[in-house]
């Protein structure tokens, strides 16, 4: 009696798991459909004729039009738009990342007269709205131009000085919280060696955090390349327009209509984040996650 | 906010905070040994002044002295005749915020109104999707099971896809006629029939239009952060809660939610000023990224923008308008603060 009683109470808790766990397969398959399926559509209407996605019809394209993109490429110059958002943000990545593994070093290791002034400095850049600083930056930059004649609206070294000093906090918040992580004792025992701080710091400490570097150049690439505010007021010709402006300009003119085209472009601007993703997803993750927790 | 109580170097602070107190040296001496202490100490730190000193610089330039200029502004009557004269304009005290919450005919009085109800209201809305879509996730990606690193990838597909690109593209998926939503509502679920097809870039539907894809773009950066916190709760405190009788909802409710509420308190922080300042999904998703958005699509960032650099150049009204923006946001973050408070404390 009381054996058959706990073989069915074996029973029910099996297939109560077996239940719950086709529950979550059920659940977790409906999240990842309606999760890709706008990206895959993207990516298919790039393919597709205008005629064909105005007309609705199938999900996959009826003959694969790749023409779209050497069109999108040409009608509208985009490719230029490309080369300056790879400079623009690439060249901020770099420089954003050089200058916070310094200071972020000296905000972990330190604690001088202002460090903790210097600390809620940083977290109050995140609280000013963009359209605060958007039309006196815009004065400052032509300022700068008549007094010391260094032209910052509309060039790359403009746009860069302003993304640098965006996402230097981001930069700061990720690598602080790399920083906590490595011990003291490593630069401590360079220094009883005869080093000196720095040199201690850049043999010892600045190998050791290449990932919290990689980590904060991915993530500052991705934060400039979605910029569209400030890139709107400062840039104003094909020079200089990162894609987030070409794609808006290429959609407002004579093309507003080509679907196709759109999708194509949309897809070209993603498909770089997208393959970054996939390839470098382990230190995107321990970047955004760290830095967002630790601030 | 910064959570950290001790950190190596703390000396500095005690040798401080010993000239104060009583019991210590006569006032001038006291003087004399503070501000010896605090020189030497300056020189001593000259490295690390060296090494922050481009930090300081990009967020004066940038951040700091602008934004007290666009504070600035709001008391002034700049507008477009008056724009050469930049800070030269007419001081006219607080009649921008006069404006601004008067009621004579007005459109950007209108427009900044309707933006700041559609951006609470948005802020609000998109939190709790985000965090409630992100926890759901979270939790079910938290178990074992073959493909869980496959899964877990694409789930964070959107969030590497330009906001600007959402806007655009859920743009084009919303259009009433052969729009893929629609389709898929109307011709494949049945839902409604075709005469009645959703109207989703009109009137108050905009509403659901902005914060659908906002969701859809925001709740697999939760949904990652939640996971990792999920991942540091020891399985013993499930064990001895299952031994003990605790029913699953019971487990969920005492042991993983107040474990998980730093997080939530990240989460909530980031994810309130992220949608509040919200600017690309809207200036993209109407008229193919050229459109006003309608009376619901409006935000404070897209409103502003609209009102000081297109059109009408009402420069002093708009930076009131944002002046009050930003200390709603301090106030926020001050709520933030009271209620998160406890748990902040317990991460470090």
């Amino acid at each position: 009696m009381a054996v058959s009683i706990q073989r069915t109470n074996y029973n029910s808790i099996w297939l109560r798991k077996r239940a719950s766990r086709f529950g979550a397969y059920v659940g977790l398959g409906v999240l990842v459909i309606l999760t890709v399926f706008p990206i895959v559509y993207m990516i298919l209407s790039s393919l597709k004729t205008n005629d064909e996605i105005l007309l609705g019809g199938s999900f996959w394209p009826q003959n694969w039009h790749f023409d779209n993109y050497p069109e999108m490429l040409t009608a509208v110059g985009f490719f230029s738009y490309f080369r300056n958002s790879l400079i623009i943000c690439g060249l901020t990545a770099l420089i954003c990342a050089t200058i916070a593994v310094f200071a972020s070093y000296a905000l972990v290791r330190f604690r001088f007269p202002g460090s903790g002034a210097l600390d809620l400095a940083v977290i109050t850049t995140q609280l000013i709205p963009g359209v605060m600083f958007l039309l006196p930056l815009y004065n400052i930059f032509l300022w700068v131009n008549r007094t010391l004649g260094i032209q910052l609206v509309n060039t790359y070294q403009g746009m860069i000085l302003v993304y640098v000093a965006f996402f230097l906090p981001i930069s700061l918040f990720i690598l602080r919280s790399f920083f906590a992580t490595i011990p003291l004792d490593l630069e401590e025992q360079a220094m009883v060696d005869g080093a000196g701080r720095l040199t201690a710091f850049i043999r010892i400490i600045l190998p050791l955090s290449i990932p919290g570097v990689m980590a904060t150049m991915i993530t500052v690439f991705m934060y400039c390349w979605d910029e569209l505010l400030f890139s709107l007021t400062l840039t104003n010709n094909t020079d200089t327009e990162p894609v987030a402006v070409g794609i808006r300009l290429f959609v407002g003119g004579q093309n507003s209509s080509r679907y196709d085209l759109i999708m194509a472009a949309a897809t070209m601007v993603t498909v770089p984040m997208l393959v970054i993703f996939f390839l470098l997803q382990k230190y995107m993750i321990s970047g955004l996650t760290s830095g967002a927790v630790k601030s | 906010m910064s959570i950290e109580l001790e950190k190596p170097g703390t000396e500095v602070r005690v040798t401080l905070i010993k000239g104060r107190a009583n019991g210590s040296p006569s006032q001038p001496l006291r003087d004399k040994i503070k501000r010896v202490s605090l020189w030497q100490q300056i020189l001593r730190h000259r490295l690390a002044y060296l090494l922050v000193s481009p930090v300081i610089f990009c967020m004066l330039l940038i951040h700091f002295i602008p934004g007290s200029l666009g504070v600035y502004m709001s008391f002034l009557d700049l507008k477009q005749s008056t724009w050469l004269k930049f800070l030269g304009a007419p001081f006219i005290g607080l009649n921008n915020y006069g404006t601004l919450f008067g009621t004579t005919h007005n459109s950007l009085a209108t427009e900044i109104q309707t933006a700041a109800r559609n951006t609470l209201l948005y802020a609000f809305i998109t939190n709790v999707g985000t965090i409630g879509l992100g926890l759901g996730a979270a939790l079910l990606i938290n178990r074992e099971f073959r493909g869980r690193g496959i899964v877990r990838s694409l789930l964070l597909m959107p969030w590497v896809v330009p906001s600007f690109v959402v806007g655009l593209l859920w743009g084009f998926m919303f259009r009433i006629d052969t729009g893929v939503v629609n389709s898929i509502i109307t011709d494949v679920l049945h839902l409604t029939d075709a005469q009645h097809r959703i109207s989703w870039l009109q009137n108050g539907n905009v509403f659901w239009a902005i914060t659908i894809p906002t969701i859809w773009r925001g709740y697999p950066f939760t949904m990652i952060l939640l996971l990792s916190g999920l991942q540091t709760i020891s399985l013993e405190y499930y064990e001895a809660a299952q031994i003990d009788g605790a029913s699953p909802w019971q487990r969920f409710r005492l042991i993983t939610m107040p474990l998980l509420k730093p997080i939530f308190a990240v989460v909530t922080l980031w994810g309130f000023i992220g949608s509040a300042y919200a600017f690309n999904l809207v200036a993209t998703m109407f008229g193919n990224g050229a459109g006003y958005p309608g009376e619901w699509g409006d935000l404070m960032q897209t409103a502003i923008q609209r009102n000081t650099f297109q059109g009408s150049s009402r420069y002093g009204l708009g930076a009131a308008a944002t002046t009050l923006f930003m200390l709603a946001m301090l106030v926020f973050v001050g709520i933030w603060y009271k209620v998160f408070r406890s748990s902040l404390i317990v991460e470090k």
